[in-house]
C-alpha cells in the first residue's frame, strides 16, 4: 500500500499554518448582526410574565424571538432512537437550569444586542432544585421534570436500564470475597478553543444558509428542519471544519435560534457565544454516580457483578439515555463476567443539560471497573496485570449484553504493556493468547456465559 | 490610528479601547488571530506587536498605534514556509488548527529571542496557550525541531520517536 | 513531608460506530476530465484528521496519487450525509461510505480502460494513476487517458457512490438487556500504565508518565493516531487530576468560567507520553481499521487512581483526584468496612448515606 499507512500530512496542514483555514467565525457577510441571549439566573424557576417589548423598542434592535416564535418548540433531538422530547429550544413557562436560554436578540452590535436583553422584562418564581442524583427518588425531593426525577421511557417503558445475565446471587453466595466500592467521576467540559459560534444567512430564494461549527452537519440540519416545521431542501449548511468539538458540538445549541432571528429580521444573524457562556452554559460531560459490587474467589476469578448507575442528565435527557445504554453494555469492560445485575437510571437535575464527550457513557464505566479491579488485586493481593490477564475477554466469551467477542485485544494490549514496562509475568500469562479458554482457564464459572463466534 | 500588518499600512477607525483582536478581524478583516475567549487566556489570539507577542485580546488598539504588527501570515505564504510553519506541517502540531496562529507567532518570537530546542524551555515560553486537540507533545516537537534549525520534508509527517508499532505496520 | 512514587494500569475496551448502530454515513466521487478525483462527504473534520484520512482511503482504493484526489465536506447541498463525527465512526464508518464509493470509481475505470486496451478487467491493475496490465507492466494506459476517453468518446461521467449503514440492533429482552445483533461496528482495545508522584504535604498529583498500548486494528494514518493518542492522554489526564465543573459538586457554585478557574491541562502538566500501537485488524473496516478518538481518554483517570493508591495508600474514586482530596484521605486514612467476607469502601459516598430511602444499593450476601 502506498498511502493508507503512510504518514501523510494533514489535508488541511498548510492552511492551518497559514491562517488560511475558514472557521465559521471567519465568514463574513455585510449586513450581519449579533445575536445575544437572554438566560435564566436561576437553577429552577417558573416564568411568570416576559416582555420583550422593552428591548423591541431599542434602536438598532432588529429581531427578538421567546418560544413563541418557534413553529416546533419541543423537538427530541434522538426521537429517532425512541427517546422522546422534553427539552424546549427556547424556555416555556419555566427554566430549569443556571442559563437556560429564554430569549434572543439580533442587534446592530454585539453591546447593543447586550444592553437589549438586559431591558427585556421577565418575572421568575424560584422553586426547589434538586442538584444530588441520589436523593432523587427520596420522597420528599422536589419533582423538577414532568416525567419524574428520572427517564421513563426505556423499552418496554422502562425507568431503568437494566442487565441480567446469570445468578449473581448464587456468584455472590460462591465467592471468597465482596469488594464493594463507589466511584464519581465529574462533570467536565468540552472546552475546545472555537466555541459554539454559527452565522445565518437568509438567501433571496428564501433559502437559509447556515454556517455552523457543527460535528454533524445533515444531524443538525435535520435538528433545525424539525424545530422549524421545514423541508431539509430550505436549509443549506456549511462548515465541515470544526475549532475543536469532543462531543460538544452536536447539541445543535444555536443554529435554530439564528434561523429565527435572520428569519424575522431578513438580516444574516451572528451568534458566537463568549468564553463565559461556554464554560458556564454549555452542555458538559455528565457527573456520574457508579456503585460496584464484585463477588470474586481468593485465587482472582471475578464470579459476578452487581451495579447501580446514576446518570446525572442535568435538567433534560438529551443524550442521556442513548448514554446510559452504551455504558451498560460495557459495564464488564475488557473482562468476561458470567453473573451480572446492572441497572442504570438517568436522573435529573437542575443544571446544564448533561452531552456528549469523547467516551460517552465508557468513560466512566471504565473508570469504576478499571479501579475497582486494581482494588480488587490489592485486597487479594494479587498481581495487578495477571488478575486483568485472568479474567480477559476471550474469543467466544459474551459481553453484558449478549455479544460475542470475535477478536478481543485485552491479552495482547496487556502483555504488551507488560512487556513495554519491564513487568516479567509467569510463563502462562506470559504466553497467553485470546483464543477461547479451556481446561483449567475455563472453570465452571465462565462455561455457561459463552457463546459462539461463527454465529457473528 | 496607525499600524502596520505584515508590512501594510492601515488607518484604524475604531476606538482607541477597542481590542486589537477585534481591530484585526473585524475592521481590518484579518481572521487569522482567533478568539478564543476573549478573557487573555487562551493564547490563541496572539500577535507580534514590534516583534513581542502580545494577547491581542486584552490589548487595547491605542497600545499598537504606529507598531508593526505581525500576523501567521507574515510568517510565511503557502509557497514559502517559515522554518516553524515547516516544523508544525512535518511533526503535525495542529489538528484542528484553531489554537495554531497564536501558538506559532508565540513560538517565533522564542525563537527570535534566542529559544533553543531544551523542552522545558518552550514549555515555559509556550505555557500559557491552551491546545485541547494535540497534548501539545508534537507542539514541543516541532519547535524544539525549527530550534535546532532542521529541514522539513513536508511530504510526511515525522515517527513519534516514542512510538512502537507491532503486527502489520505500513506494507 | 515527601514525594512518593507510585504506578497503576488499566485496561479498556471501547465500540466503534454508534451505539446500536443505524448511523448512515454516504459518499460520492466523480473523476474529472483529466483523472482528478473529487470526493464529496458529509463528515466533519473537528480536528481529527478525517479529510487526511477519507483522501487517503480513495486515493489508495483507486490506486491515483494522494494528491489527485480533492475533498469536499464542506456544505450539505454537495455532500451527502453524514450522521456526524463522533462515537470513533469517522474513520470506519464513514471511511467505508468513501472506500466503496472509490471501489466504483475503480471498477469503472478498469472496465473503460479494459474496452480501450481490450484486455479483461481482471487483468488490470491501477498503480499509482496508471492503469496497467498484470504480468505485462509495458502495456498501460493513465487514468486521465481514461478520463478523456469517458468524457469525449464514451459519453460517461465516471462516479461512485458509497452508504455505510450496519443495521440497528434493537434491544429483545429490556430485562435483560440481549440485543439482537451487536451494537457496534468494531470494538478496540487499550492499555495505559500511569506513573505519578504525590507530594504529601500539598497533596498535589503529579503525573510523571503515561505508557499506553492501543490496538487501532489498522493505523491508516500512523501519525495522525499519534496525535488522537497524545490529544486523548492529556484529556484524560485533565479528567483524573484537574478538570471539575462543578468543584462542590452536587452543587453549582463556583463553577469556572475561564481558563485560569477552569483547570483545562497545559503544557506544565506534559508527563512523558510512550505510545505502542498494536494492529489487529478488524474484519471489515477500510483495510482494517478500527476507532480511535474517542477512548483515547478513557484508561488514564484509572491507571491515575492505582498510582495514586500505590504511591500514598489510599484510594481516591471520586475525579479529579484533587490536593484537597488527597490531603483529606490522608488524614482520614479510612479503611473499607469489613464483615464477613464484604470489603466495602466509600460507604460515605453511597446513596445509602445519603438519600432518605428512596435509592438503595443492595449488595447480597
Amino acid at each position: 500500500m502506498k498511502v493508507v499507512g503512510a504518514r501523510i500530512p494533514r489535508y488541511d496542514g498548510v492552511a492551518h499554518v497559514t491562517g488560511r483555514t475558514t472557521y465559521v467565525d471567519d465568514v463574513r457577510v455585510p449586513g450581519t448582526l449579533w445575536a445575544k441571549a437572554l438566560r435564566s439566573p436561576h437553577h429552577h424557576a417558573g416564568i411568570k410574565s416576559i416582555d420583550t417589548r422593552p428591548a423591541e423598542e431599542m434602536e438598532g434592535v432588529r429581531a427578538v424571538v421567546t418560544h413563541e416564535d418557534v413553529p416546533l418548540n419541543v423537538y427530541g433531538h434522538l426521537s429517532a432512537l425512541g427517546i422522546p422530547a422534553d427539552e424546549p429550544l427556547l424556555a416555556e413557562g419555566d427554566v430549569r437550569y443556571l442559563g437556560q436560554p429564554i430569549a434572543l436578540v439580533a442587534a446592530d452590535d454585539e453591546d447593543l444586542a447586550a444592553e437589549a436583553v438586559s431591558r427585556i422584562e421577565i418575572e421568575f418564581e424560584e422553586r426547589p432544585a434538586l442538584l444530588d442524583v441520589r436523593k432523587a427518588f427520596d420522597a420528599d425531593a422536589p419533582v423538577i421534570h414532568q416525567w419524574g426525577n428520572w427517564y421513563p421511557h426505556f423499552e418496554a417503558e422502562m425507568d431503568r436500564r437494566q442487565i441480567r445475565k446469570g445468578d449473581v446471587a448464587a456468584a455472590f453466595e460462591q465467592a471468597d470475597v465482596i469488594v464493594q466500592g463507589a466511584y464519581r467521576p465529574a462533570a467536565i467540559e468540552h472546552a475546545p478553543i472555537e466555541t459554539q459560534v454559527c452565522q445565518v444567512v437568509p438567501e433571496p430564494s428564501g433559502r437559509l444558509t447556515i454556517y455552523s461549527c457543527t460535528q454533524a452537519l445533515y444531524f443538525s440540519m435535520g435538528v433545525v428542519a424539525a424545530h422549524l416545521q421545514c423541508s431539509l431542501n430550505k436549509l443549506k449548511f456549511v462548515g465541515g471544519t470544526t475549532g475543536g468539538g469532543f462531543g460538544g458540538k452536536v447539541d445543535t445549541a444555536t443554529e435554530t435560534m439564528c434561523c429565527l432571528l435572520a428569519l424575522r429580521s431578513g438580516r444574516p444573524v451572528k451568534w458566537r457565544w463568549t468564553r463565559e457562556e461556554e464554560f458556564l452554559c454549555s452542555s458538559t460531560r455528565a457527573p456520574w454516580h457508579m456503585e460496584v459490587a464484585d463477588a470474586v474467589t481468593s485465587d482472582g476469578w471475578i464470579l459476578g457483578r452487581k451495579m447501580l448507575t446514576l446518570h446525572d442528565a442535568g435538567a433534560y435527557a438529551r443524550f442521556s439515555p442513548y448514554g446510559l445504554t452504551k455504558h451498560s453494555f460495557h459495564h464488564t469492560g475488557a473482562y468476561s463476567i458470567p453473573n451480572l445485575e446492572f441497572d442504570g437510571y438517568v436522573v435529573f437535575t437542575n443544571r446544564s443539560p448533561t452531552s456528549a464527550m469523547r467516551g460517552f457513557g465508557v468513560t466512566s464505566v471504565s473508570f469504576a471497573t478499571e479501579t475497582q479491579v486494581s482494588r480488587i488485586a490489592d485486597v487479594l493481593g494479587l498481581d495487578p496485570i495477571e488478575i486483568r490477564l485472568k479474567n480477559a475477554n476471550r474469543i467466544g466469551d459474551t459481553s453484558p449484553n449478549g455479544v460475542v467477542y470475535t477478536d478481543p485485544s485485552t491479552v495482547s494490549t496487556l502483555q504488551a504493556l507488560a512487556e513495554s514496562t519491564g513487568v516479567e509475568l509467569s510463563a502462562e500469562y506470559r504466553t497467553m493468547t485470546s483464543e477461547p479458554r479451556t481446561g483449567e482457564w475455563l472453570p465452571e464459572h465462565l462455561v455457561p456465559q459463552l457463546g459462539n463466534p461463527e454465529e457473528h | 490610528m496607525n499600524i502596520s500588518v505584515n508590512g501594510v499600512a492601515y488607518e484604524t477607525e475604531s476606538s482607541p479601547l477597542t481590542p486589537l483582536l477585534d481591530v484585526l478581524r473585524e475592521e481590518l478583516g484579518i481572521t487569522s488571530p482567533k478568539a478564543g475567549c476573549h478573557q487573555g487566556g487562551c493564547g490563541a489570539c496572539t500577535v507580534l506587536v514590534d516583534g513581542e507577542a502580545r494577547r491581542s485580546c486584552i490589548l487595547p488598539a491605542a497600545y499598537a498605534d504606529g507598531a508593526e504588527i505581525t500576523t501567521v501570515e507574515g510568517l510565511g505564504a503557502p509557497e514559502q514556509l517559515s522554518t516553524v510553519q515547516q516544523a508544525f506541517v512535518h511533526h503535525y502540531a495542529a489538528q484542528c488548527g484553531f489554537c495554531t496562529s497564536g501558538m506559532l507567532l508565540a513560538a517565533q518570537a522564542y525563537l527570535n529571542h534566542g529559544g533553543t530546542d531544551d523542552p522545558s524551555g518552550i514549555q515555559e515560553a509556550l505555557g500559557g496557550h491552551v491546545c485541547r486537540c494535540t497534548g501539545y507533545l508534537k507542539i514541543v516537537d516541532a519547535v524544539a525541531a525549527a530550534a535546532r534549525g532542521e529541514l522539513f520534508d513536508l511530504t510526511t509527517t515525522a515517527v513519534g520517536k516514542y512510538t512502537t508499532l507491532t503486527g502489520g505496520g505500513v506494507e | 513531608m515527601a514525594k512518593h512514587r507510585g504506578r497503576g494500569i488499566a485496561a479498556i475496551e471501547y465500540p466503534t460506530g454508534m451505539n446500536q448502530n443505524g448511523d448512515p454515513s454516504q459518499a460520492w466521487i466523480k473523476v474529472k476530465p483529466d483523472g482528478r478525483v473529487d470526493v464529496f462527504s458529509g463528515t466533519a473534520d473537528i480536528g481529527n484528521g478525517s479529510k487526511t484520512i477519507q483522501t487517503q482511503i480513495v486515493a489508495e482504493t483507486i490506486g491515483v496519487p494522494y494528491d489527485w484526489v480533492t475533498y469536499d465536506n464542506s456544505n450539505t447541498d454537495s455532500s451527502p450525509m453524514c450522521t456526524g463525527t463522533f462515537a470513533s465512526r469517522a474513520t470506519f464508518v464513514a471511511g467505508k461510505a468513501v472506500f466503496k464509493a472509490a471501489e466504483q470509481v475503480k471498477q469503472r475505470i478498469l472496465e473503460i480502460a479494459g474496452k480501450e486496451l481490450e484486455i479483461g478487467v481482471d487483468d488490470l491493475e491501477i498503480v499509482d494513476g496508471e492503469v496497467v496490465a498484470k504480468g505485462a507492466p509495458q502495456t498501460t494506459m493513465s487514468v486521465a487517458d481514461v478520463a478523456g476517453a469517458a468524457t469525449f468518446v464514451h459519453g460517461e461521467l465516471i462516479t461512485g457512490t458509497g452508504a455505510q449503514l450496519k443495521p440497528y440492533a434493537a434491544i429483545e429482552d429490556p430485562a435483560t438487556g440481549t440485543v439482537d445483533s451487536p451494537p457496534h461496528s468494531a470494538i478496540s482495545y487499550a492499555t495505559c500504565a500511569a506513573e505519578v508522584e504525590v507530594d504529601d504535604e500539598t497533596g498535589e498529583v503529579r503525573v510523571l508518565g503515561l505508557r499506553q498500548c492501543y490496538d487501532v486494528g489498522r493505523a491508516l494514518n500512523p501519525t495522525q493516531v499519534e496525535g488522537q493518542i497524545e490529544g486523548g492522554a492529556i484529556m484524560g489526564l485533565g479528567l483524573g487530576v484537574l478538570e471539575d465543573c462543578y468543584p462542590y459538586y452536587p452543587e453549582v457554585d463556583h463553577r469556572g468560567a475561564s481558563f485560569g478557574s477552569y483547570l483545562a491541562p497545559a503544557m506544565e502538566d506534559l508527563p512523558q507520553i510512550e505510545t505502542i500501537l498494536i494492529e489487529n485488524p478488524s474484519a471489515d473496516g477500510p483495510f482494517g481499521a478500527k476507532g480511535i478518538g474517542e477512548m483515547a481518554n478513557n484508561p488514564q483517570p484509572p491507571a491515575i487512581a492505582a498510582a495514586v493508591h500505590d504511591a500514598v495508600g489510599v484510594w481516591i474514586t471520586e475525579l479529579p483526584i484533587t490536593p484537597e482530596r488527597v490531603l483529606r484521605a490522608l488524614e482520614d486514612k479510612r479503611e473499607p468496612r469489613r464483615e464477613g467476607k464484604k470489603v466495602v469502601f466509600d460507604e460515605a459516598l453511597s446513596v445509602n448515606s445519603v438519600s432518605s430511602g428512596g435509592m438503595r444499593f443492595e449488595v447480597p450476601a
